[in-house]
């Protein structure tokens, strides 16, 4: 009996869990009201609305990020590759295959990339960061030689003006978040494919063993965030009007924070597509505050750099303590 | 007594608990210096966890070391060694692309100023080995060298912090007959340089051969400690399993059905060999082996974990391709692990999501899981498994083990399995959930189901099983019928004592 009541009271994810849970609406409202004293025009619904329009795209990279890190896959650092990829193709192609066939075009095109990586890392059980690494370079190589480093632009459509439009006074950007975002959670919180998700980052072995298809979980993330990245780049190249090759450069690193701002475990294991929402959230606040504040916007990496150190230091520390070794 | 005969390492009144598990009571070791001991037990009998408190590894909750007559305190593996005591696992410490000599001298490289010295870190290797009569040079890639010969780097390596107590814990389970040889000669003259060898083996054989005194433990306690010389392989078999058997395990009397698991030759390289066996309806079959025998490797093969290289498996008659889990899974076979914390459960799942884990797309309706289902169908296996606390939200790793290995046997209940194969399903677990899980598989064998348990612990293999297979070293060397099975039987097979 004494056996059983020791392990009641060593719950060793509570400090973890309590911290990923509540931080993130306590962050956002302090960060509003940090935000509201340092500048009168940051509380204003113009500012806001724009803060979020400016880093719908990239939240879409962090949803499909989450899954990668819930699944043990540590991080994709194609991303950058993936969105130019999908970017170029939607305007390169509309010349022919016109504005909607260009921009199912690029979105393929991506989503191939991320194939690719999953079969690098789910079958071939690859390093997510070499691999990715390498076919991030690779394709960001190719773009570059099928545009000869130059810019592409897009002609003016009905779709380009769609997604450069508003409903109900809300960008049509942000409303594509929000949907990912609603369709994503359940799939994480409520599907087989997020379980096993969640199964193959908390332990491998044990998944396998479990009978959970493990190479195919690995490389559906991947493949998710493919797709997820081409829908970026689609949409920044048809808000844009133009594309260049490095249209998503330090986008990885953008959603791997708002990953892990989120509290979403880059050891994978845990985490939540509600809680990357937070993630984006924070970080596009931060990046506006300090502009608003007067620092220059090469500031932005170091804070929020410094801000993905510590959290993952916090991180790995309750998994220390919480005797995970 | 004589100078070289004097007492070198005391250990008294060792007490070591982990939770759940008290791992060694009251345990006593001497050892002389100049003698080579022994020390032999079944698996888990406290044997590793004596010596990795004697190299600092662990701290004891109780008792004291003394060595040469000075008693230590908690030390810390370094001090260990800095003390004299030398360490030669099963496994080699060593780094394959390093020379012979840098691997000798990696726990501390004589240097010059900021450099190493090399000349000092061959002239070092060179002394060592000769001391050893070990024909290897210095400056060979240590990976081009036979394990034999690693070996040997591996036990010079220990002789260069010239140690006076040195441990070797299973060191011929990867050598063949002339090179455990030639590791014998090595051992004898340390014994004759006056260093106090300790010596870990289930090779009774060669205990009888090398050691001048044994030490038998036996679930955690010292039971005798005798000279060699009095003592034949039979007697300390009996002294190592010989236990009286005050925990009963129920057995149920049941007719065994139509056979449900038929394996027929089947061969892995390296782990096991043309094995063959049965299990049918309402039968609980053992496999019984020591650590290393080939257990778990023939029922990860049974599986699909691992692949087999020959041989076949069939299913109710039928012969089916295992190739990975999904497939055992959907052949109708289900495997709860040896490993329960590396390949049982996901520590940070809750015991909802771990229990419907192998079945999760049939509690999804649709695409989604349907979670009143999950939890239904959680909750009912949680009263019937007596998971103690009922509370299927709470993390699985905030149970003690008996209760995780409950959740992982019900998972796999929850499959609905032909054949249930338990690798050592009540290691680490309290008296209490050892006879919970004893009830559950009984319960599935008599609705019909075939099971396949391995087990270390003799008395519960002698009390559940119909039938015993027994392994030694990849080899099936015996199958002894419930009537004829014995502990001393099963264990003088398990060594390797009985001709297959």
């Amino acid at each position: 009996m004494t056996a059983t009541s020791t392990a009641l009271n060593t719950r060793t994810s509570t400090p973890g869990a309590l911290f990923s849970t509540l931080s993130v609406p306590i962050a956002i409202v302090a960060l509003l009201v940090v935000g509201a004293i340092i500048s009168p025009s940051f509380l204003t619904v113009s500012n806001l609305v724009n803060v979020l329009n400016a880093n719908a795209a990239v939240g879409l990279v962090a949803l499909g990020m989450t899954f990668v890190a819930v699944c043990g896959g540590l991080a994709d650092l194609s991303v950058p590759a993936n969105v130019a990829m999908g970017a170029l193709v939607t305007l390169g192609a509309q010349s022919f295959a016109g504005p909607f066939a260009a921009a199912g075009l690029g979105l393929l095109v991506a989503t191939v990339g991320g194939v690719v990586n999953g079969l690098l890392i789910g079958y071939l059980r690859i390093n997510p960061i070499i691999a990715t690494l390498g076919t991030g370079a690779v394709l960001l190589g190719l773009s570059q030689q099928l545009i000869g480093g130059g810019i592409v632009y897009g002609e003016p459509s009905a779709l380009a003006d769609f997604v450069k439009g508003s409903f109900l006074g809300i960008p049509v950007m942000v409303w594509i978040l929000a949907v990912a975002a609603l369709i994503l959670t359940p799939v994480l919180s409520r599907t087989a494919f997020g379980r096993w998700n969640l199964a193959v980052g908390g332990n491998y072995e044990a998944a396998e063993a479990s009978a959970v298809p493990v190479r195919f979980t690995k490389a559906g993330a991947f493949v998710l965030t493919g797709l997820l990245a081409g829908l970026c780049g689609v949409l920044l190249a048809l808000s844009n009007g133009q594309a260049r090759p490095i249209i998503g450069t330090g986008y990885e690193f953008v959603a791997i924070t708002a990953v892990v701002i989120g509290g979403t475990s880059l050891f994978g294991g845990s985490g939540s597509v509600l809680r990357t929402v937070g993630g984006v959230i924070i970080t596009a606040l931060i990046g506006n505050l300090i502009i608003l504040g007067g620092l220059p916007t090469q500031a932005t990496g170091l804070v929020t750099g410094a801000i993905v150190v510590v959290a993952v230091g916090i991180d790995v520390y309750f998994r220390r303590k919480g005797g995970r070794e | 007594m004589t100078e070289a005969h004097h007492i070198a390492l005391r250990m008294t009144h060792i007490s070591k608990s982990f939770p759940g598990v008290k791992a060694l009571q009251d345990v006593e070791l001497e050892v002389r210096a100049g003698e080579v001991h022994a020390i032999v037990g079944e698996n888990g009998a406290g044997k590793s966890t004596l010596m990795k408190i004697l190299a600092g590894f662990y701290q004891p909750d109780e008792g004291e070391i003394e060595v040469d007559g000075e008693r230590v305190g908690h030390w810390t593996p370094r001090e260990a060694i800095d003390r004299g005591i030398g360490m030669i696992y099963q496994e080699l410490n060593l780094v394959p692309d390093l020379t012979v000599a840098e691997n000798i001298s990696l726990g501390g490289m004589p240097r010059r100023g900021l450099f190493v010295d090399y000349a000092a870190v061959t002239q070092r290797a060179k002394d060592v080995l000769g001391e050893l009569h070990a024909d290897i040079d210095p400056a060979t890639r240590l990976g081009n060298l036979s394990i034999s010969q690693q070996q040997l780097v591996e036990i010079a390596k220990v002789m260069a912090d010239k140690p006076s107590i040195v441990v070797f814990d299973e060191p011929t389970s990867s050598l063949g007959e002339r090179e455990t040889r030639v590791l014998f000669s090595v051992i004898d003259r340390m014994r004759r340089s006056g260093i106090a060898v300790i010596y870990i083996s289930h090779r009774l054989q060669e205990v009888m051969e090398i050691g001048d005194r044994v030490t038998v433990l036996r679930d955690g306690r010292h039971i005798e400690t005798r000279d060699v010389a009095g003592v034949t392989p039979d007697h300390m078999v009996r002294l190592m399993v010989g236990r009286d058997l005050n925990e009963m395990f129920p057995k149920l009397d049941l007719e065994p059905g139509e056979r449900v698991l038929a394996v027929r030759g089947i061969s892995r390289e390296g782990q096991f060999a043309d094995v063959t066996l049965d299990v049918r309806e309402r039968e609980i079959v053992g496999l019984a082996g020591l650590v290393g025998s080939g257990r778990t490797e023939v029922a990860r093969a049974i599986f699909g974990l691992d692949p087999i290289d020959a041989g076949e498996i069939q299913l109710r008659g039928e012969v089916v391709s295992v190739r990975n889990a999904r497939k055992g899974r959907s052949a109708g076979i289900a495997l709860v692990p040896e490993d329960r914390k590396g390949q049982g459960i996901i520590p940070g799942l809750s015991v909802r999501e771990n229990f419907t884990l192998p079945v999760i797309q049939r509690i999804a309706q649709g695409m989604f899981i349907f979670a009143r289902r999950e939890r239904a169908v959680v909750r009912s296996l949680v009263d019937r498994l007596k998971v103690n606390p009922p509370q299927i939200e709470r993390p699985l790793n905030a149970f003690s083990g008996g209760n995780q290995q409950k959740v992982v046997l019900g998972k796999w209940l929850l499959a609905k399995p032909d054949l249930l194969i338990l690798d050592e399903p009540t290691r680490g677990v309290d008296v209490g959930a050892k006879a919970d899980i004893h009830e559950i598989i009984g319960e599935f064998a008599r609705d019909g189901g075939g099971v396949l348990m391995i087990s270390s612990e003799l008395p519960e293999l002698l009390a559940v099983c119909d039938r015993i297979f027994v392994l030694h070293e990849g080899i099936l060397v015996d199958e002894i019928a419930r009537a004829d099975a014995t502990e001393e039987g099963v264990m003088r097979s398990a060594t390797g004592q009985v001709a297959a």
